[in-house]
């Protein structure tokens, strides 16, 4: 059975899937235990995956005993088993969280909301572990339609900010599409790892560098790489929080996974770094993007959006170290990924759980939390320490290996875009520290709800809050082991 | 605005005909995308498959995992239309 | 120059296709034709797909059989490429299924708003 753990990793969350609105028809409230048996078996074969490849090192599975380049084959090497355990992980933990929100949220719709989020972890799954071009895009679809569907439930301009992601993830989809036909047209073959043998052959030709283009733009578009990145501040406000919480920690770091996977394994690193000034390209839009996301996320009054120009900032980050093209850079990138998932996974959590105390997540909201809700807050002034990059959190490991490397490569508006957006992120989390310390005795604040008498949030929220605000800490303190067991195998050979 | 999209769409057209420039011919049978991977699935589908359709072999057999991905496309489709359409009676 | 053309025309035509089908997608203020344009432009990309696998005098991919499951000798370039057909067959459904999702997101755009062009709902959202 172990060696099949790699497409159980997929095959359980959809087979549960087709099967969750039968058991809904049958009684509603056996919907949520199935979704956590379903993560939490996924989870187990993604850890399984991930002790193979420390041990045994890179796994091939050829599904249906097809061959390669005739089959579709699974490959799963270090950087692939590191983010399939984030993805389930993060899911199982988004799950445990969902329950008392749906049930505020999206009250009588429960059944069909838990099918799609089980489809939408397949369709994340799916990108991740596999090796064929085009089996990505079936699955990056199936991401994409679950993705829009979660968006569009939510409240008051959400199937406004909706339709606008379709539109833009359309296109970035259809840019892909493209990219993998002008790569089939000239070189027969949709397997990732035959196409690397390939393309060194035919390196000048007019139709691989016509591809690498559209790879590039299509998967900005749906990492809300700056200026592409429009469609996610409305879309990941307006969600309910369940989505907002399954989706932003997850989307745009899969495609910064998928972004990774065609740069250096498909097309080889001396390609990407010499032939075309493809890194140059992405240091300074990562560097641009720190800048645009840190100077919009201060304007913010409404502690989501706050969130998403975060979001958009930490992607600029990561592509920026991928820009830079060294070895520290690219470690602190690859640990960025990581850490990012965990950080954005928490702070979206601790939204929710205000917005499900208060209903409403603007930043007035948080008023004299600090006595409300303790253990809540405390978990969210780690995530926000990790933010900002303070030791012994991770956020403080990979914006210092960034920081190396870019000092190391001389790319100094990296280097001042990264401290300029720690400052930065003092000042937004600070202040919202200080509006839950500081009680607003004049009656300025809103109380939507409650009756005025907030307490502290319900167990099954505050579970994978601890978790998460955890996992930082040690993620933070055994950051060297990660290192050297999974991010060295990771790193391409400049 | 009418001015930046149609500079947008003249360029990404300029893109994609400019990399057309190196492609095969129309219909050339010695194209790379007829000789590396097709030959073979032509001529094992009968050995291997026993169909004679090549495109059902390759759809159901050889790359049954995609379809399976489609089936499931249209799953999550039907579905977000029920989540989406269906007005919750008040009770 | 006429080699070129005679070529490459059907690439070029689709290209257009394309483009007027991503032109309509960014350029048009309403929803209902941005959908339109969504579609014109998947369409278009099928349709390049379905040119790569065409040889000239080839028939379709369908291989004769003797008795007993035994192929008869194959000429593979008699026979059209069968891959970028099966391909297009899972794009064709993801179409639909993308067409269907954003015509009912329209559909809780107008209910909600009354109206599906896009700079009168920013009016009203604005005011």
């Amino acid at each position: 059975m172990k060696e099949h753990a790699p497409v159980l990793i997929v095959v359980f969350p959809i087979m549960f899937a087709f099967i969750t609105p039968l058991l809904g028809w049958i009684r509603k409230s056996l919907c949520y235990p199935w979704v956590i048996l379903a993560l939490s078996l996924s989870t187990i074969c993604s850890l399984i995956t991930l002790e193979e490849v420390m041990t045994g090192g890179v796994i091939h599975y050829y599904l249906g005993s097809w061959l390669p380049p005739w089959g579709i084959e699974y490959v799963v090497d270090h950087l692939n088993a590191m983010m399939l355990v984030i993805v389930s992980g993060a899911a199982l933990l988004v799950a445990i969280y969902s329950r008392r929100s749906i049930e505020a949220e999206l009250p009588g719709k429960m059944v069909y909301f838990y099918t799609i989020f089980l489809l939408q972890t397949t369709g994340f799954l799916g990108i991740v572990v596999t090796g064929d071009m085009f089996n990505l895009y079936v699955f990056l679809e199936i991401a994409s339609l679950a993705g829009y569907t979660l968006i569009a439930i939510g409240e008051d301009g959400a199937p406004l900010a909706s339709f606008r992601y379709i539109i833009m993830g359309t296109v970035g989809a259809c840019f892909y599409l493209l990219g993998v036909g002008y790569l089939y047209m000239v070189t027969g073959s949709l397997n990732m790892a035959d196409l690397a043998t390939i393309i060194p052959l035919i390196s000048d030709s007019k139709v691989v560098l016509t591809a690498f283009a559209f790879f590039m733009a299509g998967i900005a578009i749906k990492m809300a790489l700056f200026p592409l990145h429009v469609w996610l501040p409305d879309a990941y406000t307006r969600a309910p929080s369940t989505s907002s919480a399954l989706i932003a920690p997850l989307m745009t770091k899969i495609s910064v996974y998928v972004m990774i996977r065609i740069f250096f394994t498909v097309f080889n690193p001396s390609f990407t770094v010499d032939v075309l000034p493809a890194t140059d390209i992405l240091l300074w839009l990562g560097t641009i993007a720190i800048f645009g996301g840190a100077i919009m996320a201060l304007a913010q009054t409404d502690f989501k959006r706050m969130l998403c120009y975060i979001v958009v900032a930490e992607v600029g980050y990561m592509v920026g170290g991928i820009g830079v093209a060294n070895s520290i850079a690219m470690q602190g990138a690859v640990l960025h990924l990581l850490n990012d998932a965990v950080m954005t996974l928490g702070l979206f959590i601790v939204a929710g759980i205000v917005t499900y105390q208060m209903k409403g997540h603007l930043l007035s909201d948080f008023n004299a939390l600090f006595r409300k809700m303790p253990l809540t807050m405390v978990t969210f002034v780690v995530v926000a320490l990790s933010v900002i990059g303070v030791p012994p959190t991770c956020g403080f490991f990979s914006k210092w290996y960034l920081l190396q490397g870019g000092i190391m490569a001389g790319a100094w508006g990296f280097v001042v875009a990264l401290l300029l957006s720690s400052l930065i992120n003092i000042i937004l989390f600070f202040r919202i520290f200080e509006l839950g310390y500081v009680f607003q005795s004049d009656g300025s604040h809103h109380d939507h709800g409650h009756g005025g008498f907030i307490h502290e949030a319900p167990a099954s929220m505050l579970l994978p809050s601890v978790v998460v605000a955890l996992g930082i800490l040690a993620i933070g303190i055994y950051n060297q082991v990660i290192i050297n067991n999974i991010i060295t195998y990771v790193i391409p050979k400049f | 605005m009418k001015a930046l999209n149609l500079l947008i769409v003249f360029l990404t057209g300029a893109l994609l005909i400019y990399g057309t420039l190196d492609m095969p011919d129309f219909g050339d049978p010695n194209s790379p995308a007829s000789l590396h991977v097709s030959p073979e699935y032509l001529q094992n589908i009968i050995q291997d498959t026993a169909t004679p359709n090549a495109v059902t072999s390759l759809l159901a057999d050889y790359r049954g995992y995609d379809t399976m991905g489609e089936t499931t496309v249209i799953f999550t489709a039907g579905i977000a239309c029920i989540l989406l359409l269906r007005t919750m009676r008040k009770e | 120059m006429i080699e070129l053309i005679a070529g490459k025309y059907n690439y070029w035509i689709y290209i257009i296709l394309m483009m007027i089908g991503f032109y309509a997608m960014i350029g048009k203020r309403n929803m209902v034709k941005k959908v339109i344009g969504m579609n014109i432009f998947q369409t278009s990309i099928i349709l390049f797909y379905i040119s790569i696998a065409f040889k000239k005098g080839a028939t379709l991919p369908i291989i004769r059989e003797t008795a007993d499951h035994v192929a008869a000798a194959v000429e593979v370039s008699q026979y059209i490429n069968p891959l970028p057909h099966v391909l297009m067959l899972t794009a064709i459904v993801v179409m639909v299924a993308t067409l269907g999702v954003a015509i009912a997101i329209l559909i809780l755009i107008y209910r909600r708003y009354g109206t599906l062009e896009e700079d009168e709902i920013l009016k009203k959202v604005k005011s």
